[in-house]
């Protein structure tokens, strides 16, 4: 069973520590995306990459719609990987949708996590006035549904009718190897839906592990007022504001998001000392 | 911005890493509604996109010039001044400069026509998933049809097997009851022969015929109403009860009351179960020459001599089981010698048209009598002669010669 979940989920584990930190890659895209922020992990840490199925090199036929249609699906590929590595207190990097995954994976299995690092994190990107401004309105997202739709007929050659079949053919897959994010149409859609129109905000106040927000400068899908709702509505936040602008500093800005994460750990295990110190 | 550039027939633009416009043709400007350059020089991407393709420029655009370098026929949405929204393909590299050039196309017709493809996809395969819905619930359908035939064929071959076992019971029950007959009588003073025919496996006619002394001989015949198995099993309790009585040498009066009591008796709490039956006596004395008989309900017997002449005796007395307190009473009468006697049940006399038994009988003056026998018999079972409507009932027939 964990050797099946370590193939579906394409686990590629490196570096020489032993503390772990599992990188969960954002909306659409595999593990690829990160390649300049994990190298420097891996003489610290264990270095854990995966891909959620259907995207990546995953098992495109353990693919779910009906699954994968909410965030749970997603969770559950997470808390999956955890329980096949039999990870224990792993801190948990999730990029964009995946930093709510993993706060949902957290709050199953809080014994899995010690920490989660959010970059870009947004717990709902629909507006909810007056309390709550997620930035867009329900036809902006469907019309992004449609933008995506769009794309596919360039990108993926108007894949065909049998794609709704499991088969999916693997030579399909190989094509599209060298592409960071999913073209497949079903996949993206179905991860589309459930990241888009999901909700995650009554779940903040139950997070059980120490976290840290990653705001990123100009980000228009998680703003700075997304980025403010989150520390105050998570406990043991801490919000950290970067220069790199735009949604996927770990792609524009590998530097600066790796000193912040680092910085932001360096001052965890501090406080950790301190609390020790404090209580002789 | 070199000349042609600037009027050429396609939007063109260049970009910052971040994102941020650094300069921006003419024609992108007329598509744009935009009056100056100055409006949007200095300004994020974001400024002249759609919300829809502003999330889309983050999550592809500048993913794919990172990684790639270079984006080709993207499809986004401007936006324009006066709000409108105008499709673009947008193809964009990424310089060594670090300066992201874009080329713009407008796409409204072929957008449209796009849109109309992914509407029939759409179409396609909601029509697709119906076939596939509408396949799966045939299988089933087809599956549970299966699983009824296969219900059937078990208990078809339950009745199958039911109606073997209850064929051996009967045609072992049809053995009994026709060992409960006795046999042909032939001797100097007297013969007599009998004919047998169940309509279904048991019949509802019993008869016997003993010699009570040396010269004299007790014959009775009974038809129970009805036929298969319920009347069957009257016969043989009556059987058992005649045959005691007229071995016994009991008189024929009694003999008949005491199979009527019987029925009474037997049927007194039980109206649903209620038989009665038609019986027909006869003791004869072959000293005395004199025939006694008591006639309950049965079908007249024929007595013929030896010249043919016929004579029917009808019935003294209704049927056994219907009345109570009947009195039954015999008649006697004389016979001389090569005197024939037929006594029989409806299921013959009916077969065939009025008063063929008679003829047949009287024609087979010259015969002897297992000749006449057959002769009644063949009648009996020539199939064409038969009258289609009584050929269900039981069939028994006794023919005496004194």
């Amino acid at each position: 069973m964990s050797q099946d979940t370590i193939k579906r989920n394409h686990v590629n584990i490196s570096g020489k520590g032993k503390k772990s930190i599992i990188f969960a890659a954002g909306f659409g895209c595999d593990q690829t995306v990160w390649k300049d922020v994990a190298p420097a992990f891996a003489d610290e840490y264990q270095v854990i990459l995966f891909d959620y199925v259907g995207l990546g090199s995953s098992n495109v036929s353990a693919f779910d719609p009906a699954k994968y249609s909410e965030l749970s699906g997603y969770v559950q590929d997470v808390i999956d990987v955890c329980t096949a590595l039999k990870l224990e207190d792993a801190i948990f990097i999730g990029h964009s949708v995946s930093s709510m995954i993993g706060l949902l994976a957290s709050i199953q299995r809080p014994e899995y996590f010690s920490q989660l690092i959010m970059i870009a994190p947004s717990p709902c990107y629909l507006n909810d006035p007056p309390e709550y401004k997620g930035g867009f309105e329900r036809e902006d997202l469907e019309s992004l549904l449609a933008m995506m739709e769009k794309n596919y007929i360039g990108w993926a050659n108007a894949f065909s009718i049998n794609l709704l079949n499991n088969n999916r053919q693997s030579d399909v897959a190989k094509n599209l190897e060298d592409r960071f994010c999913s073209t497949d149409p079903l996949i993206v859609n179905t991860f589309a839906r459930a990241c888009f129109f999901t909700d995650s905000r009554p779940h903040l106040a139950k997070a059980p592990v120490p976290s840290l927000i990653l705001q990123c400068s100009d980000d228009i899908i998680a703003p700075k007022e997304v980025g403010e709702y989150l520390k105050k509505k998570m406990p043991n936040s801490t919000l950290t504001h970067m220069n790199a602008i735009g949604h996927c500093p770990h792609m524009s800005d590998p530097d600066e998001t790796i000193q912040s994460i680092k910085k932001y750990l360096t001052n965890q295990s501090a406080s950790l000392v301190g609390e020790g110190v404090g209580e002789v | 911005m070199d000349e042609l550039i600037e009027e050429a027939p396609c939007g063109f633009l260049t970009l910052s890493r971040d994102g941020m416009i650094q300069s921006i043709n003419r024609t992108l400007l007329k598509i744009l509604q935009c009056p100056s350059p100055k409006q949007l020089i200095g300004k994020h991407i974001n400024a002249a996109l759609a919300n829809s393709a502003q999330i889309f420029m983050q999550l592809y655009f500048f993913p794919l010039i990172k990684t790639k370098h270079r984006v080709e026929e993207m499809y986004i949405s401007l936006h324009t001044e006066s709000g409108e929204e105008i499709p673009v393909l947008l193809n964009a590299s990424l310089q060594k400069n670090n300066e992201i050039v874009c080329v713009i196309v407008p796409m409204h017709n072929r957008n449209a026509f796009e849109d109309e493809i992914l509407h029939a996809k759409k179409m396609a395969e909601n029509a697709y998933r119906d076939k596939e819905k509408t396949l799966m619930e045939l299988e089933s359908a087809l599956k549970s049809v299966e699983e009824k035939q296969q219900e059937l064929l078990i208990a078809n071959n339950q009745n199958a097997k039911y109606k073997l076992d209850t064929e051996r019971e009967l045609e072992l029950a049809k053995k009994i009851q026709e060992t409960a007959l006795t046999k042909d009588i032939i001797n100097d003073k007297i013969q007599i022969v009998s004919y047998y025919h169940a309509s279904k496996a048991l019949s509802g006619d019993i008869y016997g015929f003993y010699q009570v002394t040396p010269e004299k001989y007790g014959i009775i015949l009974l038809d129970v109403m009805g036929h298969g198995i319920s009347s069957a099993l009257i016969t043989m309790s009556l059987q058992s009860l005649f045959q005691k009585l007229i071995s016994q040498g009991v008189r024929a009066e009694n003999v008949m009351q005491e199979l009527d009591q019987y029925l009474h008796e037997l049927f007194q709490n039980n109206q649903d179960a209620w038989h009665y039956c038609t019986a027909i006596y006869f003791n004869i004395d072959t000293t005395t020459r004199t025939v006694e008989y008591i006639n309950a309900g049965h079908p007249p017997a024929i007595i013929q001599n030896i010249d043919g002449e016929q004579q029917e005796l009808l019935a003294t007395s209704p049927p056994l089981g219907t009345f109570e307190d009947i009195t039954f009473k015999s008649r006697t009468i004389n016979y001389t010698q090569g005197t024939r006697l037929l006594l029989y049940t409806d299921g013959v006399s009916e077969a065939f048209e009025p008063n063929t038994l008679n003829y047949l009988l009287h024609d087979s003056l010259p015969s002897d009598i297992s000749e006449t026998k057959g002769i009644i018999q063949g009648a009996l079972e020539n199939t064409e002669n038969k009258f289609e409507k009584y050929n269900h009932d039981d069939q028994c027939f006794i023919l005496i010669e004194l």
